[in-house]
C-alpha cells in the first residue's frame, strides 16, 4: 500500500482531460445533464447511419428526425397530436387520481372495506387494460371514451395500491396522538392518514402516470385518429420510418416533461420538504 | 382540572407467540390529585406503558375502571394530553402547527391559537424554531415540541410514556430540569412512567412502584424534597440519595427470584 502512496502521481494525458471537463461541462449545466447519457448513443445511431450498413430508408439518422420534427412542427401536425395525447392523458390520469386515492384510502383503512374489495380489485388488475380493448370497442367505438377507460384504468391500480400501502405504513403513534389532541376521525383522515400516505401516494402516481402514457400510446394505436401513438402507426403505413423514430423519441421526452414540472415539483413542495424521503441535492 | 382514580385495573390478553394469555397488569388502584407530579417505576416488562395506555384510552382495560374527575375513560380524549417516547410528531407540519394541533381540533379560531402555540413554543425554550419542520430538529427539540404540544392543549391529565428515553444523557438532565421548572410555572397533573428511578425521584412528588409480570402496585414513595429541583443540587443530597436507594431497592426486590434484573428485554 505505501509503495502505491509513494509512486509520483503523474497528470493525465490530454485527451483524457479533455473528456474529464467535457463530461464535468455536461454534468454541471442543468438542462444538459439528463442529455449527457445520451450522446454517446446519438453518437453511434449516426455512426451506423452513417456507415449506411441498413437502407438510408428503413435506418435514418438523427439528422433526418431532426428535419422531420421541423416539418411536423411547420405543419402544426405534432402540437396537435401532442395536444390530443396530453389531454387524454390528463384526463384520464385526473379520474383514475380522484377515484384511486379515496379506494386506497378506504382498503388501507377498513378492515371491511378491504376484505371487500381486495379480491375484486387484484383480479381487475391482472386483466390488464390492453385486454379491456375489444370489448370497449364493441361498447363505445373508436373515440375519446375507450381510450379514456384504458388511461383511468391503468393509472387506477398504482395509486390505490401504493395509497393502502401509505396508510398501513401510518406509525399508530401519529393516529394516538391526533386521538388524544382530540381529532375526531375525519380530521384524522385528513390531518394525518392522507399526509401521512403522501409519500406512498406519489409513488403510485408517477408508476400510473408511466404506465397510463404507455396505455395510451398502445390505445391510440389501435383506437386512434389523432395523438403521438396514431401518428407513430400512421408513419409505419406510410414508410416513414423517420416519423416513427420521432414518435418514440417525443415519448421519451415528453416523460421527462411529465416528472419534472409535476411530480419532482410536488415531491420537494411535501415529503422532501418534511424529510420524510431523501432529497434529490444531497448525494 | 380533576383527580385521576384507578380502581381494581387489570389488562390480560392473548399472546399470539406465546400461544397463552398474558396479565400484563393486575388489580392496580391509585389516585392522583390534581397539581401533582406521580411517576410509576418498574422493570421493563412490569406493564407500567400497559396501565398508561389504558389512561390515555389508547387500549381497554379488561378489569377495573379508570376515572377523571366523575367521568369514565372510554376512549382518548384531549383531556388526556400524551408525550410519546418516539415523540410522536406530525413530519409534515412545522413546529409551531404541531402545537397549534390540538387547538385547531376544537375549533380555537387561527389567530388565537397560534398565539397560544407561540406561547408554549417559549415556555419550553424554542422560540425561534417556530417555522422549522420536526425532521430538522434533534431528538432533544423534538421532545420539547411534544411536552408543548400536549401542554398547549390544556388537557386535566399529561400522561408521559417514557418521553426522555431516546435522547443522550446530557439532553436528558436539561429537559428533566426544564420539565420541573414547566411543572412549577404550569403545575399541570402529571403521570410519568418511567424504568429510571433517578429520573422518578428527581421529578416527582410520590413515586409508585410497580412488581413485574402482572404489574400490581408494590409501594408508594412520597417525595419530600423541597423544589425548585436542580441536578446541581440534588446530585449531592444525601436524603435524595436515599430515596434513590429507597426506590431502587423496591423495583429490584419485585424481580422473581427465578428471573434476575436485566434477563427480559421486553418493554410494556
Amino acid at each position: 500500500m505505501e509503495a502505491v502512496a509513494a509512486r509520483p502521481s503523474l497528470p493525465p494525458p490530454w485527451h483524457l482531460r479533455a473528456i474529464g471537463s467535457a463530461v464535468r461541462w455536461l454534468d454541471g449545466s442543468p438542462g444538459l445533464k439528463s442529455f449527457g447519457p445520451f450522446v454517446p448513443i446519438l453518437l453511434l445511431w449516426a455512426g451506423v447511419a452513417q456507415a449506411g450498413i441498413f437502407p438510408r430508408i428503413f435506418f435514418p439518422g438523427p439528422w433526418d428526425v431532426v428535419l422531420s420534427f421541423a416539418n411536423l412542427i411547420t405543419k402544426g401536425i405534432l402540437p396537435e397530436y401532442l395536444e390530443d395525447s396530453l389531454l387524454r392523458l390528463a384526463l384520464g390520469a385526473g379520474a383514475g387520481v380522484a377515484t384511486g386515492i379515496p379506494l386506497g384510502l378506504l382498503v388501507g383503512l377498513s378492515r371491511i372495506g378491504h376484505r371487500c374489495l381486495w379480491p375484486v380489485i387484484v383480479f381487475f388488475q391482472a386483466v390488464g387494460d390492453i385486454a379491456w380493448l375489444p370489448i370497449l370497442l364493441i361498447w363505445f367505438g373508436f373515440g375519446l371514451a375507450t381510450m379514456t377507460f384504458v388511461i383511468v384504468y391503468t393509472v387506477l391500480f398504482p395509486v390505490v395500491f401504493n395509497t393502502a400501502l401509505g396508510v398501513r405504513s401510518i406509525p399508530l403513534e401519529f393516529t394516538r396522538a391526533a386521538q388524544s389532541l382530540g381529532a375526531r376521525p375525519w380530521r384524522i383522515l385528513l390531518e394525518v392518514v392522507v399526509p401521512g400516505a403522501l409519500p406512498n401516494i406519489i409513488t403510485g402516481l408517477r408508476n400510473g402516470l408511466g404506465y397510463g402514457w404507455r396505455a395510451l400510446i398502445a390505445a391510440e394505436m389501435i383506437v386512434g385518429t389523432s395523438g403521438v401513438g396514431f401518428l407513430m402507426f400512421d408513419a409505419r403505413r406510410a414508410g416513414q420510418v423517420t416519423e416513427v423514430l420521432l414518435g418514440m423519441i417525443v415519448l421519451g421526452i415528453l416523460w421527462y416533461v411529465v416528472d419534472g414540472w409535476i411530480l419532482v415539483p410536488l415531491e420537494q413542495a411535501t415529503v422532501e420538504r418534511w424529510g420524510v424521503v431523501a432529497r434529490r441535492d444531497v448525494p | 382540572m380533576a383527580d385521576l382514580v384507578i380502581r381494581k385495573l387489570g389488562k390480560t390478553y392473548f399472546d399470539l407467540y406465546a400461544g397463552r394469555h398474558v396479565t400484563a397488569v393486575a388489580d392496580v388502584s391509585l389516585e392522583i390529585h390534581t397539581g401533582e407530579f406521580v411517576s410509576i417505576v418498574g422493570a421493563s416488562g412490569c406493564g407500567k406503558t400497559t396501565l398508561l395506555n389504558m389512561v390515555a384510552g389508547f387500549i381497554p382495560p379488561s378489569e377495573g375502571e379508570i376515572l377523571l374527575g366523575d367521568r369514565q375513560v372510554k376512549g382518548p380524549g384531549p383531556d388526556r394530553g400524551v408525550v410519546f417516547q418516539g415523540f410522536a410528531l406530525f413530519p409534515w407540519k412545522s413546529v409551531l402547527d404541531n402545537v397549534a394541533f390540538g387547538l385547531k381540533m376544537r375549533g380555537v379560531p387561527r389567530a388565537e391559537r397560534l398565539r397560544i402555540a407561540e406561547e408554549y413554543v417559549a415556555l419550553v425554550g424554542l422560540a425561534g424554531a417556530e417555522s422549522r419542520y420536526p425532521t430538522e430538529l434533534s431528538g432533544g427539540m423534538q421532545q420539547r415540541v411534544g411536552v408543548a404540544r400536549a401542554l398547549a392543549n390544556s388537557p386535566e391529565l399529561l400522561l408521559m410514556d417514557e418521553p426522555f428515553a431516546s435522547v443522550d444523557a446530557q439532553t436528558r438532565m436539561t429537559l428533566q430540569e426544564e420539565l420541573t421548572r414547566i411543572w412549577e410555572a404550569k403545575h399541570p397533573t402529571i403521570l410519568f412512567v418511567t424504568h429510571d428511578v433517578d429520573e422518578a425521584v428527581f421529578l416527582s412528588d410520590r413515586v409508585i412502584v410497580l412488581t413485574r409480570s402482572p404489574g400490581t402496585v408494590r409501594a408508594e414513595v412520597p417525595i419530600p424534597l423541597p423544589r425548585p429541583r436542580s441536578w446541581g443540587r440534588l446530585v449531592e443530597d444525601g436524603r435524595f440519595k436515599a430515596l434513590v436507594a429507597r426506590v431502587l431497592a423496591l423495583v429490584r426486590d419485585s424481580d422473581p427470584p427465578t428471573n434476575p434484573a436485566g434477563g427480559q428485554e421486553r418493554s410494556g
